[in-house]
């Protein structure tokens, strides 16, 4: 950088200056000389994080909104931010979980395929309708709780903002498309869910890491784990094309909520086992919204095909869904190292435990 | 539908469900763009409450339960307080239009700059990160506490928060490619801009930021021509100022939309748009009072520290068009009262920026 400008100041022309810049503001810079480069995919937020650009501290006392790296400005009145500790909301994959979303962006109404959905029978379009207007409110769930906590956190973790903006874009989409698919075959919206498992994600008080466990780990494998079902017994392209890029970018979130907590487990004190103790509490929440008999009859008469095949391949199916889904939460939690006890579920996540998917 | 359970089966069926549910039979069809949200926008599943009572997060037209339980403690459940007639048209617009700052921008146009131009470019992409800060938080925090029957707006806003994510990575980037850096924080999201989050209500929010700080924004954005340096930096400001048109228009059709449906809140807008005119030309505009923002866009219009003046010309230029485009904004919002009765002062402002 070259030296002040004060010495070279318009004054010195010979003509008086119509304005009289301070200049003031010029040479204060951390960090100056840095060329970030674009490399095959561009040029991508973690290739920002060089030098002092890339420290990101344990602790971000800044509440003002200083971008990381830049001359804080003193005298700021704080803005007011909930989450300062990065281990209430780090995760190192953020920045590419960010640009990867931003590649696989994807527009519900020119994208999927709506021409291929034709005419079901009556009882296969009100299951799909049923489990379309619980994904609904799933995504609502994604929308309200992340959007919640969006503001909270403190500037110094920009990537995982930035990322969260994209997780609740795709899940605006996930809200649109399903109500879209409800609305387009002859059918319409079913009944709304029981919402035990909703209550639990949206009241998670004790900060954003709590809320993770519920969304991600809890709803979001669930989740997941019905989009891959649902693709696998879609009635046409245009289900294949849904189910399959929620399924994308579903495992986007929980890539990052895997992350993130195993970065919150290493760091912050005691949260192994405050863990362990959600996911006690969780548990009874999403048993409680599977005793509803509800998503669990739409799901097995969409898998056997209408309401005959229902009452056994179809439910099956559904049992062979729920063992897939207990499996890979227990497989998560364990790659986590929380502690868990699958013989203390509750029923009806008890009768999935170590029974292999094989459907 | 509940038929008789074939016991002989494994599962019994309860089925009750399948005559619980919103109107029937509906088909949405597909227009020329596509099966956009307006096309599903049909009966009943179109029409949104004037009040909303809806405190268990179900989707608009689902049919209710009993027994589920009110969670959603909805600050936003008056139509008026957040509709507008084109959201379905501006979210898919916003999709569509959706781009990349790692592949979209041509970076390896950037070419060194002499070193003053190249600290303004940082001092001024400083800036911008710090204003995109405020209009991805803000927006966010009402979609939180905003009822689904609102969704189209909802939507929006989502993706709004999607493109002010993209704004602060993109200037991020621009700071940090060309053998710069950031520079200082101008702070300037606590006075004026900051004043966004304190709006204890939707529309005052959404006057402050999408109508007049936006609006703003855009009309500097538009300037991306004279601002550029590069390529990489033309394509930068015509994206922004893309997605900016739409935040901005959504700002204008809630106020218009506003003014029609609750025409006893007219005063109280007023006074929202006093408060927003008074920042207008303030110190967190950059075209506005001799800032470290001001100054490092001076240097960037004129070519450097020499041409100074010729800067600040041209910023001038840029400060009548905010101004006037504001009053446009305002006028099409539907309280062009304001200027006729000398309530605003913006005219004036006009007039002063020119002598
Ligand atoms: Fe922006
Ligand atoms: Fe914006």
């Amino acid at each position: 950088m070259s030296e002040s400008s004060a010495k070279e100041s318009p004054a010195e022309k010979a003509e008086a200056p119509k304005f009289q810049p301070k200049y003031n503001w010029m040479n204060k810079t951390r960090s100056w000389g840095m060329r970030a480069l674009p490399g095959k995919a561009g040029l991508k937020l973690g290739d920002l994080n060089m030098g002092i650009y890339g420290e990101i501290p344990m602790h971000w006392d800044d509440q003002s909104r200083n971008p990381r790296g830049a001359v804080p400005r003193r005298g700021m009145p704080p803005v007011g931010y909930a989450i300062r500790d990065k281990g209430g909301l780090w995760a190192d994959c953020a920045a590419d979980l960010y640009e990867e979303a931003i590649q696989r962006r994807w527009a519900p109404a020119t994208d999927v395929p709506w021409d291929s959905i034709e005419p079901l029978p009556d009882d296969v379009e009100h299951a799909v309708c049923q489990v379309c207007t619980e994904l609904t409110q799933y995504a609502n769930v994604d929308i309200e709780t992340i959007t919640g906590w969006q503001h909270q956190m403190s500037y110094g973790y920009h990537e995982v903002k930035q990322y969260l903006a994209t997780a609740t874009f795709d899940a605006a989409r996930h809200y649109e498309c399903f109500r879209k698919r409800a609305l387009v075959n002859g059918g319409g919206l079913g009944l709304e869910g029981p919402g035990q498992v909703n209550r639990m994600i949206l009241e998670s008080r004790g900060g954003w890491t709590e809320a993770v466990v519920y969304l991600f780990l809890v709803r979001g494998v669930f989740t997941m784990t019905l989009y891959r079902y649902l693709g696998r017994y879609a009635h046409n392209d245009a289900e294949r094309f849904i189910y399959g890029h929620a399924l994308a970018d579903k495992a986007r979130h929980v890539t990052y909520a895997l992350d993130h907590l195993k970065f919150a487990l290493a760091h912050v004190e005691d949260q192994q086992l405050v863990t362990a103790t959600l996911l006690a509490i969780g548990d009874n929440g999403l048993a409680r919204d599977l005793r509803d008999p509800v998503l669990k009859e739409a799901l097995a008469i969409i898998f056997g095909g209408g309401i005959d095949g229902a009452r056994q391949q179809g439910m099956e199916v559904y049992h062979a869904l729920m063992r897939d889904y207990v499996d890979t939460h227990l497989a998560y939690c364990r790659w986590l190292d929380i502690p868990r006890n699958p013989a203390a579920l509750p029923p009806p996540l008890n009768e999935y435990v170590d029974a292999p998917a094989d459907v | 539908m509940s038929e008789a359970v074939d016991t002989a089966n494994d599962y019994e069926l309860d089925l009750g469900w399948m005559d619980r549910t919103g109107p029937w039979n509906t088909q949405a069809s597909q227009g020329k763009n596509g099966l956009t949200l307006a096309d599903i926008q049909i009966g009943e599943y179109g029409d949104p409450p004037v009040e909303s009572d809806n405190q268990t997060g179900r989707p608009r037209g689902a049919a209710s339960r009993d027994s589920t339980y009110r969670i959603g403690a909805y600050a936003v459940r008056s139509k008026s307080e957040i509709w507008l007639d084109n959201a379905s048209f501006l979210y898919e617009e916003a999709l569509q239009r959706q781009w990349s700052s790692a592949t979209d921008v041509p970076w390896h146009t950037i070419e060194p700059l002499p070193d003053d131009v190249e600290q303004a470019e940082c001092q001024l992409a400083t800036f911008l990160t710090e204003v995109e800060f405020v209009a991805g938080d803000v927006p966010a925090r009402w979609v939180s506490l905003t009822t689904p029957d609102f969704l189209e707006p909802r939507q929006v806003l989502l993706a709004q928060v999607m493109d002010e994510s993209r704004h602060m990575d993109v200037f991020r980037k621009r700071a940090l490619a060309n053998g710069g850096g950031l520079m200082q924080a101008t702070g300037a999201t606590s006075g004026f801009v900051g004043s966004i989050d304190l709006s204890r209500d939707f529309t005052e929010m959404s006057s402050r930021l999408h109508v007049s700080g936006e609006g703003a924004v855009l009309t500097l954005f538009r300037m991306g021509e004279l601002m550029a340096q590069n390529e990489a930096e033309k394509v930068i400001y015509r994206l922004c100022a893309q997605d900016e048109a739409r935040h901005v228009a959504f700002g204008v059709m809630h106020m218009r939309y506003m003014s029609e449906a609750a025409p006893e809140r007219r005063e109280e807008i007023h006074c929202y748009l006093d408060e927003a005119e008074g920042g207008l030309i303030g110190a967190a505009n950059p075209v506005g009072q001799l800032t470290p923002t001001s100054e490092s866009m001076a240097i960037i219009l004129g070519g450097g520290k020499e041409n100074f003046d010729d800067g600040m010309n041209k910023i001038i230029a840029i400060r009548q068009r905010q101004l006037r485009e504001y009053k446009k904004r305002v006028v099409s919002a539907g309280f062009g009262d304001r200027f006729e009765s000398g309530r605003s002062k913006v005219d004036e402002m006009i007039e002063r920026a020119a002598a």
